[in-house]
């Protein structure tokens, strides 16, 4: 069923508002509408094409090594006794972790020569979020936070922005398009339930409002109108119908064994019921990647979830027709030394920016791609390295944003999406 | 600039001299050794410095022998000086006008807010509106910084700022020793110098056969803490002892060069060298396999003598830090993070100083940090200087320039911890519901204020917790609201009890008016509560 539905909005002039009818056309109702009416509205092409445009995020907190996940190198000393499996993609071999995902390979594609610029991991998570590095006092928002801006229904009653786990937030684009922090995956957002319904809740917001209206005029305009805003969007959130997304109601065991019982596969089937409801963008998280001690006591299990998860998400996507309008992205805030390093108990590896990989798949992604090439020993991306910003430049693209476009932020300064960076062409389909 | 740098360092070099000179000098007030033969190595005659009362009595000595201390001198910088000072530098930044004074209702709700951390009872405030003293601001700024809950205040803010980072075991930390060890000190008056002198150069050691929840590693005595918090890793110390008392970020220097600053990779892993306790090496950046050994330099060159133990290495450190009269960095971090607190914005960003250059109005800052260090590091003084100020009692605006910095005070939302105290004095104590609310609003405190949001989950929490709205429709004050006839004296009491501060004219009205067209008193009352609880201004320092 289409959750789009459930949201029309009337506007006081008892027309459906424009916003609600694209996300009706996107929706799949647009020969219902009709072109031509469309049109009469103004609406062009380019902006058709990119509504119901999400995106999932799925982020491996600490740093996941590179060669013991998808771009492994088995016989050299470098590797380690990691061993290297074949995947749908012909010659490409993942690291043996991986099973699930190497078999689904074919759907999506790998980028093996990212280039980084940050080894220390807050610096690192912020410029794998944002595509801008932390620097001086402008807080560059996250990705999510764009698309949520570009792409979301400003009045919908559902946070376009979710995030299960705490992450970067919206930087200079403010409250309005926080990320939305879930801690507990499958369950309802605490304090949801109204204590009051009805007339008497609509009197309270009327005179608090007034009430904020008032630290306004005490020279607090930033705060109470933030705060304005809040309760705006806590009031609708309480009583939207799109609510039961963030549980697991209605999902059958089978569904709920493939994603798997931990933390990580149910936030990645809610992350699937948040899309469906028409979320524009979701981030999931597994931590546990920053291995200096213990690799390989220790990667099975983290490297396990996260295959099972995502490779239950990547399937239910495809067979709910929802893959060609939902960006997925697996990464990590940086790599990891190609060279093993001699902490004890056992041995792991430590940060690297130089080079690391990424999963790519979905929207208007290619399958089957492996992008660039690292050395035999891991050291060096001997083909096509790719800039973070590059990373950025394809995500916009594929989500039909202008990766160019210039935002302005409160202090007036003009910012670039992207400002050096290039779509990845040959992702793209 | 680069001439600038070259006279620094050469003054670097010096006082380098000197303070090594002071460690062996010292060291020979405390052990009466021998005079000092001409040689190569000379003899370490340092005592080990092994339990922390050593380490005190050491770093006194050295204190003793401090310039600002031993030459007497005082301050004569008063409010005045900066209110001088101040206006004159903001007046070539801006034309915006000078906010002006706030009156008495507002700045006893702030004054309560900022020194006691909470909003002052409906008695307190008609008796400091209705005193005619003409000096009665400076006399309450007197009376609450000799209170409990001043020290009270201070101690929760640094234990938050220390820990709000930290990954460390909970079994091997005891947050609460900490905050009561720094309540006794700022309580105390101690200097800002001997309570980081303490943490900094604390090494709390494992007790053998103890498990580490049973005080383990000596977490109940509370300046260990630090050091704790940073799980005993010479990088985390190192990194949390610049930004925390110097407010220079080089955390990331520990894998490459700074990427904006002057900071090297090098540099940081000597600064961590102190904090080792035996010999340091640095990782390659590129084969961690291999590794070198980093000798100990402080951050503005300082080397201690080769032949210290790791505990006086430490202990030297600490000194570095502390008693190098170059490093201006250390009073400074202090004074701007009282500023930030006071004004809602430091002269910069608490904690992740780059290049000096990013320092707003830096010649006032300076001069209140020098004159922070001439009055021995008393956090007292300080407070007293900038609440006096003109500059602090400005009516609030919200800055978008930097150029307006001061003209006005931003601002601030109050801490997760003054919002459930100020809950709980309107519904008595309840665990749960304060947990909750330190859970939802929970902030890192040295985030600048005009970068902190807030969520819809505070929202939800204010709004709909049962427990916070239960007990509020049956709270004291809601019985003591229902006995009230007088519709005008019900709205008054409600804001005084809930906000701290008379509602105006068109408030009154307002609610009056609301009480009229309910259908039930009752009911209007429990409206009237709850819009209170969740306006802006229940949260919000203004």
């Amino acid at each position: 069923m289409n959750n789009n539905l459930l949201h029309v909005n009337l506007n006081a002039g008892g027309e459906i508002t424009r916003r609600n009818l694209l996300r009706l056309a996107g929706g799949g109702f647009a020969s219902l509408a009709g072109a031509g009416f469309l049109k009469s509205l103004g609406v062009n092409a380019e902006e058709l094409k990119r509504q119901g445009r999400s995106c999932i995020m799925v982020f491996l907190n600490g740093a996941p090594s590179q060669m013991e996940t998808w771009d492994p190198k088995p016989g050299h000393e470098n590797g380690g006794p990691t061993k290297a499996i074949q995947t749908a993609i012909p010659g490409v071999e993942f690291a043996e972790y991986w099973p699930k995902l190497a078999k689904l390979a074919g759907e999506f594609s790998v980028i093996r020569s990212m280039k980084g610029k940050e080894a220390a991991h807050e610096r690192g998570r912020f410029h794998l979020r944002t595509g801008h590095r932390l620097l001086g006092p402008t807080r560059f928002p996250h990705f999510g936070s764009l698309v949520a801006h570009k792409l979301g229904d400003p009045e919908s009653d559902i946070p376009n922005f979710v995030s299960l786990g705490n992450t970067v937030s919206s930087g200079f684009l403010g409250v309005e398009v926080a990320p939305f922090i879930v801690n507990q995956a499958g369950q309802l957002p605490a304090n949801v339930k109204a204590m009051q319904t009805g007339a008497r809740q609509q009197r309270r917001m009327e005179l608090l409002s007034l009430q904020d209206q008032d630290l306004v005029a005490a020279g607090a305009k930033r705060i109470a109108h933030e705060h304005q805003e809040l309760y705006r969007k806590a009031s609708k959130l309480m009583t939207s119908l799109r609510l039961k997304a963030f549980t697991l109601a209605g999902e059958s065991d089978k569904t709920k064994q493939s994603y798997g019982g931990h933390a990580f596969g149910k936030s990645c089937l809610v992350a699937r019921r948040l899309v469906e409801a028409g979320v524009p963008f979701v981030e999931v998280q597994r931590g546990g990647w920053d291995m200096h001690q213990n690799l390989w006591q220790n990667i099975p299990k983290t490297a396990g979830e996260v295959d099972q998860g995502l490779s239950a998400l990547w399937g239910d996507l495809r067979d709910r027709g929802l893959l060609e309008k939902t960006l997925v992205i697996c990464l990590g805030e940086f790599g990891r030394t190609p060279k093993i390093n001699q902490k004890a108990p056992a041995v792991g590896r430590d940060h690297w920016a130089k080079n690391f990989n990424l999963l790519i798949g979905g929207s208007s992604i290619q399958g089957g791609v492996c992008v660039g090439e690292t050395s035999s020993d891991g050291l060096e991306i001997t083909d096509r390295p790719v800039s973070v910003e590059d990373l950025f430049a394809t995500m916009c693209t594929t989500m039909g944003m202008d990766p160019y476009e210039e935002l302005i932020t409160p202090e007036g300064r003009p910012l670039q999406i992207v400002s050096e960076g290039f779509e990845v062409s040959e992702l793209l389909t | 600039m680069h001439e600038r740098f070259r006279r620094l360092r050469r003054r670097f070099t010096f006082c380098v001299a000197c303070l090594s000179g002071v460690l062996l000098i010292t060291s020979q007030c405390i052990e009466a050794a021998p005079p000092r033969k001409k040689g190569r190595n000379p003899a370490n005659r340092l005592p080990d410095l092994k339990d922390s009362e050593d380490k005190l009595k050491f770093l006194e000595q050295i204190r003793s022998s401090f310039p600002t201390v031993k030459s007497r001198r005082r301050s004569t910088y008063g409010s005045a000086d900066l209110d001088e000072q101040l206006e004159k530098y903001i007046s070539r930044e801006t034309r915006t006008p000078l906010a002006p004074i706030v009156d008495d209702a507002t700045f006893v709700r702030r004054v309560y807010l900022d020194v006691a951390g909470r909003f002052p009872t409906s008695a307190e405030i008609k008796q400091f509106v209705s005193n005619t003293a003409p000096d009665k601001r400076s006399v309450l700024i007197d009376e609450l910084l000799e209170t409990e809950e001043f020290a009270r205040k201070l101690a929760r803010y640094w234990r938050t700022v220390v820990f709000s980072e930290s990954n460390a075991n909970r079994n091997s930390v005891n947050p609460q020793a900490f905050e009561d060890w720094l309540f006794e000190e700022f309580h105390a008056d101690s200097g800002w110098d001997r309570m980081v002198g303490e943490m900094v150069s604390a090494t709390p050691k494992r007790k053998k056969d103890t498990k580490p929840q049973d005080n383990g590693w000596h977490q109940d005595h509370g300046p260990n803490n630090f050091v704790l918090a940073n799980e005993r890793k010479p990088e985390l110390i190192a990194s949390a002892t610049a930004r925390l008392f110097m407010g220079i970020s080089i955390g990331c220097a520990e894998c490459h060069d700074h990427p904006f600053d002057k900071w090297k990779r090098e540099q940081f892993h000597e600064m961590a060298a102190f904090f080792s306790p035996g010999r340091y090496y640095m990782t390659d950046q590129y084969d961690p396999s291999q590794k070198s050994v980093v000798e100990a330099k402080f951050l503005l060159g300082e080397k201690p003598p080769k032949v210290l133990k790791p505990d006086q290495r430490r202990v030297a450190g600490a000194a570095y830090l502390i008693y190098n009269p170059d490093n201006y960095w250390f009073a400074r971090a202090f004074v701007n993070r009282v500023w930030n607190e006071l004004l809602g914005d430091g002269f910069y960003s608490v904690d992740s100083l780059g290049p000096d250059k990013e320092v707003m109005h830096q010649l006032v800052v300076n001069r209140l940090a020098a004159s922070f260090r001439y009055e021995k590091f008393k956090p007292k003084w300080l407070y007293r200087t900038i609440l006096n100020s003109r500059a602090y009692q400005r009516e609030t605006r919200t800055i978008e320039r930097t150029e307006d910095l001061f003209t006005a005070v931003r601002p601030a939302r109050l801490r997760p911890y003054e919002i459930s105290d100020n809950v709980e004095q309107l519904v008595g104590e309840n665990k749960g519901l304060s947990s909750a609310i330190n859970r939802t609003f929970e902030q890192d405190p040295s985030i600048p204020q005009r970068d902190l949001e807030g969520s819809i989950q505070q929202a939800l929490l204010m709004m709909n917790n049962g427990t916070l709205n239960n007990k509020l429709i049956n709270s004291s004050l809601k019985k003591q609201l229902m006995k009230m006839k007088d519709s005008k004296a019900l709205v008054t009491e409600a804001f005084v009890s809930v906000l701290a501060r008379e509602p105006t004219a068109e408030e009154l009205s307002r609610y009056e008016q609301h009480i009229k067209t309910s259908s039930k008193r009752n009911e209007a009352v429990d409206d009237i509560l709850w819009v209170l609880v969740n306006s802006s201004e229940f949260i919000t320092k203004r």
